[in-house]
């Protein structure tokens, strides 16, 4: 039975190993198969070794709560940098959340408030309605009436983060998919250590309230109240979440709309505010019947510098114009140090960098682009550039604002494609 | 000079909690009767009609916090809304916030209970009692609502209960982890274990099997036994001395 009880790290390195010991065993014998197999039998063979791996996988990480949900949320969010049936798998999790019983939830808000939720709340919803990252979140109302969406945070959710990271780590390093899922383990292990604290989720959340005003985007109010470290709570917005969103058969209309919106929210944060909502996962926004789009979950925001934000469309406009010298130097100006003669960046910049910045600026020459799925998909188009970009392993330093950046970025397309909507790429500051 | 019950109440409970004081601050074996007197504010005699031996102060403040816990429960209003689950995780959770300002007290009944194993038994029996009815009545309540199906062996599962309590003690007070965040996953993936195989009635069944088994293995036994023919065929080998090694 110990197995069932996933306590300290060592009782977790246990599942983990379990998972990763039937994954193996199922890989195992499909290698000793294949050569028997016919050519579509073997690729019926694969994908369903991959689904039997992902359920395994996923079995591991539900278990795992918290820190596991998230970087499921993560992975999910980069749907086309993991394979299909990952995705599908660990898109299950954004509101199937093993849910925090009502004992925790009462420890929680004691611990915060030194007082009970029926006595802290006029009313409380003790049944959470969606999952968050690092928690849950409840409906209630305050002592005034007010309907409030209040985010509860796993408790010792600070302490497993660590540990959970360092067993995952250990459960994709013999994957397949190693290389490029324990990259982005890295960076998700700083943004958790700061989404743990809620109060820096206020401030972000009430500073772009201030910053960002934009007709039709709205962002909840921050209700201090009834806030502190591990509990925020802020005003509750109408709306659906992506998907539920796109089961009603949205009009293409409201989906151009919508895409637009984020689009807008998305350069008008970057070059107005030198900030970015980085954290384009479906479950942070929602689609009101309305017509407004909602913008919630403020944890993960990065800050640019005004050198930074200046580049952006310099480099842009290079790869747009197909100008070399003038994509390279951008590049040095943001920080890259490339270890390369004058040949070999030449050759560099024909094999890997005008494929990739043909792929980027497509959107920009067309004007407005479409990314409904017309038999291809964009986004999955470009990951192969991206990945011809991480093959270079001369690049010895790139501007670290980078990388959320293009993870924002595109992130933000392939919510485009899931919407199917066409976009308005232009904008003045691409000219 | 009569003393109504109530006050002998309020005095019972002012010792004892003068009592966990001064043995958190100096120990167990350091503590005086005196002292803890003295702290309750009662007389050097009083305390020994409440309590004869510092033992018993010792073990009368644990039953006093069952009946502490007893009574936060009831406070949660929809508590008997509650799953047999959460039932079962409040209680340990209550208990844990309960204990807390009393860690380094806990500790010392620990080390006086488990070095005399047989004698802190015994102590505890008022403890246990109180605690096992909780986890008692939380059973009842869920089999007569139907949450759970009827359970063989019911008498035995609540004393499991506070087997598995007692660990989960003992485990907290060596858990240094910030806000006892392993404790807490430890009672809440635990808790959900004892609610499923009292879900399935699992310790009835296991019980159910092991007697089985017993009961055919011995009767087997017992035939062999009949069989038994007296002596030995040929002299045994001598010890590692046998024929193919």
């Amino acid at each position: 039975m110990s197995d069932s009880i996933p306590t300290g790290k060592l009782a977790r390195s246990g599942i983990a190993g379990g998972a990763l010991l039937k994954a193996g065993g199922r890989q195992l014998g499909h290698a000793a198969k294949r050569p028997f197999l016919s050519e579509p039998a073997r690729r019926e063979q694969q994908l369903q070794l991959d689904d039997d791996t992902a359920r395994i996988l996923f079995q591991a990480f539900s278990r795992l709560r918290g820190t596991a949900l998230k970087i499921a949320q993560m992975l999910s969010m980069e749907s086309n940098l993991v394979p299909e049936w990952f995705r599908r798998e660990m898109s299950k999790s954004y509101h199937q959340v093993p849910p925090l019983g009502r004992p925790l939830i009462r420890k929680l808000i004691l611990q915060e408030f030194g007082k009970p939720p029926e006595a802290l709340f006029a009313r409380f919803e003790a049944e959470a309605f969606a999952a968050a990252s690092l928690g849950q979140v409840h409906a209630a109302s305050g002592q005034g009436g007010e309907a409030l969406a209040v985010k509860l945070q796993y408790p010792g959710i600070g302490v497993t983060i660590d540990n959970d990271l360092q067993l995952l780590r250990t459960l994709i390093r013999p994957t397949r998919y190693a290389k490029l899922l324990l990259s982005s383990i890295d960076e998700i292990e700083l943004r958790l250590h700061e989404e743990v604290d809620y109060h820096r989720e206020a401030d972000n959340t009430e500073w772009f309230r201030n910053q960002l005003q934009l007709p039709g985007v709205e962002i909840p109010a921050v209700h201090r109240d009834y806030s502190s470290k591990r509990v925020l709570s802020t005003e509750r917005l109408p709306g659906l979440h992506l998907e539920a969103w796109l089961d009603t058969r949205p009009a293409q209309q409201a989906r151009d709309r919508f895409g637009q919106q984020l689009y807008d929210i998305f350069v008008h944060s970057f070059y107005g505010l030198h900030a970015l909502h980085a954290d384009p996962n479906p479950g942070n926004y929602l689609f009101a019947d309305d017509g407004n789009l909602g913008l919630v979950d403020f944890g993960c925001v990065r800050r640019y510098s005004a050198d930074f934000v200046e580049l952006i469309p310099r480099l842009l406009r290079a790869y747009k114009e197909r100008d070399a010298v003038k994509v390279i130097s951008t590049y040095q100006r943001l920080g890259m140090v490339a270890e390369m003669e004058e040949d070999e960046l030449q050759r560099f910049y024909d094999e890997v960098l005008q494929p990739f910045g043909d792929w980027l600026t497509k959107p920009f020459r067309a004007g407005r682009f479409n990314f409904a799925n017309q038999g291809f998909s964009y986004t999955a188009e470009g990951w192969a550039s991206f990945r011809q970009l991480a093959k270079v392993r001369k690049i010895n330093s790139l501007a670290n604002e980078f990388i959320y950046f293009d993870r924002t970025f595109f992130g933000l397309y392939q919510l485009f494609e899931r919407m199917g909507a066409c976009i308005d790429m232009e904008h003045q500051w691409l000219v | 000079m009569k003393v109504s019950k109530q006050e002998k109440a309020l005095t019972r409970k002012r010792i004892l909690r003068a009592a966990g004081d001064v043995i958190s601050e100096k120990g167990y074996k350091t503590a005086s009767m005196r002292e803890i007197a003295r702290r309750a504010e009662v007389g050097d005699a009083t305390i020994y009609n409440y309590f004869p031996t510092k033992e018993s102060l010792l073990y009368g403040y644990c039953e006093e916090k069952q009946r502490a816990v007893a009574e936060a429960l009831k406070q949660i209003e929809d508590f008997h809304e509650y799953s047999l689950r959460e039932q079962l995780q409040q209680l340990t959770e209550t208990e844990l916030a309960l204990w807390l300002p009393d860690r380094a007290f806990l500790t010392q009944v620990f080390g006086l209970t488990f070095s005399a194993p047989v004698a802190g038994a015994v102590n505890l029996a008022g403890t246990r009692r109180l605690f096992t009815r909780m986890v008692e009545d939380m059973i009842d309540a869920a089999i007569e609502a139907g949450e759970i199906p009827e359970q063989p062996y019911r008498e035995l599962l609540a004393p499991l209960y506070w087997d598995y309590f007692t660990g989960i003690l003992a485990f907290w007070l060596h858990d240094d982890s910030e806000g006892f965040a392993n404790t807490t996953q430890l009672v809440d993936r635990s808790v959900e274990i004892i609610a499923m195989v009292l879900q399935t009635a699992m310790i009835g069944k296991a019980l159910d099997l092991l007697s089985f088994l017993f009961r055919s293995q011995i009767s087997r036994h017992l035939e062999k036994l009949g069989e038994y023919t007296g002596p030995w065929k040929k002299a045994k080998r001598r010890f590692m001395e046998g024929g193919d090694v």
